[in-house]
């Protein structure tokens, strides 16, 4: 269970999150970016294409019970996540492609995290108590959509504070993270006991084949490694806290506490698995760097 | 200096072209005796009347930025000249060895130098440990400010040289405190890119409380009171890439005339208080120095400083967050915008007129440039050794290619290996007399005497003049390639090429063939645009068109990217040493 000063305490910390996240950018950004869309075209299809489905095809797969089942699909709903601009940056990525998925996919999930969810939701056949009310959804992220604009503008109006803010945006989505391990850990350890593993599955497994369905969708499309290992790492991360925050305002009493299982199991792990992915991708950088310099010194010497 | 023979010959071809261009001919004799004076004045007039406008501001590639106004820039150059003489002990005339990227220390530290009636001996941030012991031994240098960045080679150095005084600056200097936290933390912890210091060192915020103290007893202004026009302001290091690096004196007089020669350049598209011009170009390098610092502190413009150019994305948040009216640049840097889709989108809508030099500027950027932005971009022509202008496009007019008429108040002539003058349209080595030749290099009197001869500088730079007097630089006498008796420009070779869409840069050198003597050889960086549409064949095939048969690349080299020096130039030294290694030839 999470206490109500929990959820207020979330929901600053996601403000912040989002205050970061939008002062990473300007609004011209978005419009350079979407001169040349394909590689946004390429996240977006990543973000609220194959992880929808793959939320609903492992909550089939591995035969969740409904009220378990409902958070992987929300989980795989949701816009990238923040820290998966920390983990290109480790794995010598495409920090700006990175920084641009998350934002877009953030902008635009107002209309498509509802509209997936629904859709998903519906197919499964959940009913009544297993549904997150898509109103619910939207007015979370209506609330969030205020600070990242604002932060948009910071950055355009006062590029000091905008850059001060990104930065501290960043620190505090690992913030949250700690903040999970260290209040919700500790009185569920009994909860992370009994839980089987088909939800461990489910949580772990939602990363993890994001990350191969993007890489290889990105591969198929063209794209060079390094951005497909960008947008691997962006459709891998999904933003864990806004999920666990949605359920914490739109569902109450005991059921709770079986919807939030995978946003806060997937949350958990996603930092594991994202920083062991980082560090095969960060080799895979280095050896193509180093082929590169290897080739350019043959050409001369050629 | 001939301080008396600075108007413009009658005889000189380019005057009716000063007319046409809206420049005035006659060069105004400099208003002050010293380039501190110079800058003291400007900066208590502009304090007076655009008390809250920023002199300088400093963008870091995020963005993140500080400022200083007139009046700050002012009291903080008298606070430095005070740390240099009454703290320092240093003398009128010593040497301060300048090290430090486009940041907002820059201004403050060469002004206090000027100020304190030292020699400013502007130093390459990237120089090695070996080509600064070399420079601060050749120049003599008593104190040294250094970018905190590059620490890690002083002990080395201050070991070699027996240099005591040490000021460490660093990139975010002046800037507000919380942006200046964020940013020395992400260097230090993210980047790792400041080294630790142990050797004695003063830091500037400290030595410039320490300056300020002494001032109370002696005012700034004394130091420099004494300086005349024919003093050293700097020693301006030239020919690292080509041989012993000499360091090319600049007195006050060179430096103050070459400033308005500048202005009169640009006089057409500027108004006083109303500029702001991007500085992308390190200051360190004559060009920037005399043309962005000086010049537009002159007319009371706002300077946004970019302490790296590269990568040119660097430029992003400083052309979008201020209202850019001029810039200096180079090919390379030009170029590197016209290929940014950033820049592309929104080009500055502010922007009057730019200025390119250091190197050839290829006609199809400086079209494409036209295009993009709509303003005028004009080809000027100088050297450290003329502290740089010697000539330039004026703003105004039909374009043409070309690097212009000469500055206001310089003689300019084309003479033959012989020594003879060559007729119009001939080429020839070029010859500046001037206000701004430098009286010769420091300590250096036979390589003084090999370039400058009764005040005629030679520069070693191959041009044809045109009957109105409009000059176009063919090539560097040494870069010339001969095919078969044959000369070949590389610059013409260069700008065939150069207008492929496909190829993002190019260099042409020549290399040792035994059939022709020497060949043509091209080294061609394709652009990402286009990716896999550039190979030798099309790059031949298209030169075959373009010119006659012996000026066609042999060999066509594609490669990721070419040898650059600090300020963009390409160097086709760097080129030509590498083809000789391969060559197995010995080095040239």
């Amino acid at each position: 269970m999470v206490t109500e000063f929990e959820t207020k305490l979330l929901g600053f910390m996601m403000m912040i999150i989002m205050l970061g996240m939008g002062a990473s950018l300007t609004w011209r950004d978005f419009l350079i970016a979407f001169r040349k869309p394909k590689g946004v075209i390429v996240g977006l299809v990543c973000q609220y294409g194959i992880m929808p489905a793959l939320g609903f095809a492992l909550a089939q797969a591995l035969g969740l019970p409904p009220a378990i089942a409902v958070g992987l699909i929300l989980m795989g709903c949701m816009p990238g996540g923040t820290t998966s601009n920390i983990f290109t940056y480790f794995s010598r990525g495409v920090l700006a492609l990175s920084i641009m998925m998350t934002s877009v996919s953030t902008l635009v999930a107002l209309g498509m995290v509802p509209a997936t969810l629904a859709f998903y939701s519906g197919l499964a056949g959940y009913e009544g108590d297993y549904t997150i009310p898509a109103a619910n959804v939207a007015q979370v992220l209506v609330v969030l959509l205020v600070p990242t604009l604002l932060g948009m503008v910071l950055r355009k109006v006062n590029p000091n504070a905008g850059a001060t803010l990104e930065l501290f945006g960043g620190i505090m989505g690992i913030a949250v993270i700690i903040f999970l391990v260290v209040t919700w850990i500790p009185r569920n350890h009994q909860l992370l006991l009994d839980t089987p593993l088909n939800v461990y599955l489910g949580a772990i497994g939602l990363g993890l084949v994001g990350m191969a369905l993007g890489y290889g969708l990105a591969r198929l499309l063209k794209q060079d490694p390094n951005r497909s290992r960008t947008i691997a790492l962006e459709t891998g991360i999904q933003n864990g806290p806004l999920a666990i925050l949605i359920v914490t305002l739109s569902i109450s009493g005991p059921r709770q506490q079986d919807v939030l299982l995978i946003p806060v199991l997937y949350s958990l792990f996603i930092v594991i698995s994202s920083s062991i992915v980082t560090l095969f991708f960060r080799r895979a950088s280095e050896r193509e760097a180093l082929a590169r310099d290897r080739a350019k010194v043959g050409v001369l010497a050629s | 200096m001939n301080a008396t023979d600075i108007s413009t010959p009658h005889d000189a071809p380019w005057r009716a072209a000063y007319d046409m261009a809206g420049i005035a001919p006659e060069l105004p004799p400099p208003t002050h005796a010293n380039l501190a004076a110079l800058v003291h004045d400007a900066c208590s007039r502009y304090a007076q009347s655009a008390p809250k406008q920023a002199a300088f501001t400093c963008v870091v590639p995020n963005g993140m930025n500080g400022s200083l106004t007139f009046a700050q820039v002012d009291a903080l150059s008298d606070a430095f000249a005070g740390y240099l003489r009454g703290v320092l002990g240093l003398q009128a005339g010593d040497r301060v060895a300048v090290q430090l990227p486009n940041c907002l220390a820059y201004p403050v530290v060469a002004f206090g130098v000027f100020k304190a009636g030292c020699v400013l001996v502007n130093t390459n941030p990237l120089y090695t440990e070996k080509e600064m012991v070399h420079q601060l031994q050749d120049a003599g240098v008593k104190a040294l400010v250094v970018i905190d960045m590059f620490a890690d080679k002083l002990p080395g150095v201050l070991q070699a040289t027996g240099l005591k005084h040490v000021v460490l600056a660093d990139v975010t200097a002046f800037f507000p405190a919380v942006p200046r936290a964020v940013v020395r933390a992400v260097q230090k912890v993210w980047n790792r890119v400041l080294p630790p210091v142990s050797v004695p060192h003063e830091r500037l915020a400290h030595a410039l409380k320490r300056g300020a103290a002494t001032l109370a007893q002696t005012p700034a202004r004394r130091y420099w009171e004494c300086l005349g026009p024919g003093d050293l302001a700097a020693l301006q290091y030239t020919g690292g890439t080509t041989g012993v690096s000499k360091g090319a004196m600049l007195t006050h007089s060179n430096l103050l005339h070459n400033v308005n020669q500048m202005l009169a350049m640009g006089s057409t598209h500027m108004q006083v208080g109303q500029e702001c011009v991007l500085t992308a170009l390190p200051l360190y390098h004559i060009f920037a120095f005399t043309a962005n610092l000086m010049g537009f502190l002159v007319i009371g413009a706002r300077n946004v400083l970019v302490p790296s150019p590269r990568p040119v994305q660097n430029l992003q948040r400083a052309v979008e967050n201020y209202p850019i009216t001029w810039m200096t640049g180079v090919n390379t840097l030009y170029n590197g915008l016209l290929n940014e889709e950033w820049f592309l989108a929104y080009p500055p809508k502010l922007l009057k007129a730019s200025i390119a030099g250091g190197t050839a500027l290829h006609q199809a950027v400086a079209e494409r440039w036209r295009e993009v932005t709509q303003t005028p971009i004009a080809e000027g022509y100088g050297l450290t050794e003329t502290s740089p202008v010697v000539s330039f496009n004026p703003l105004s007019g039909t374009p043409r290619p070309g690097i212009g008429i000469p500055a206001p108040g310089t003689q300019v002539r084309l003479v033959n290996d012989a020594g003879d003058l060559v007729a119009a349209d001939e080429p020839g080595e070029i010859q500046v007399k001037g206000p701004q030749v430098m009286p010769g290099y420091w300590g250096q009197a036979e390589e003084t005497a090999k370039v400058l001869q009764d005040g005629w500088l030679a520069t070693g730079d191959i041009a044809v003049m045109d009957r109105e007097g409009f000059l176009r630089i063919v090539d560097r006498k040494k870069d010339m390639v001969l095919v078969s008796g044959f000369n070949v420009y590389p610059n013409e070779v260069e700008d065939a090429i150069a207008q492929l869409p496909s190829v993002l840069e190019v260099a042409v050198i020549g290399v040792p063939d035994e059939a022709t003597s020497e060949a043509v050889r091209a080294y061609v960086v394709p652009n990402p645009d286009h990716a896999g549409k550039v190979s030798p064949q099309m790059v031949m095939a298209h030169c075959k068109k373009q010119l006659t048969a012996y000026k066609v690349p042999r060999q066509v080299i594609v490669c990721d990217d070419l040898p650059k020096s600090p300020i963009g130039k390409v160097l086709r030294k760097e080129l030509r040493a590498q083809a000789l290694a391969e060559l197995g030839a010995p080095r040239a």
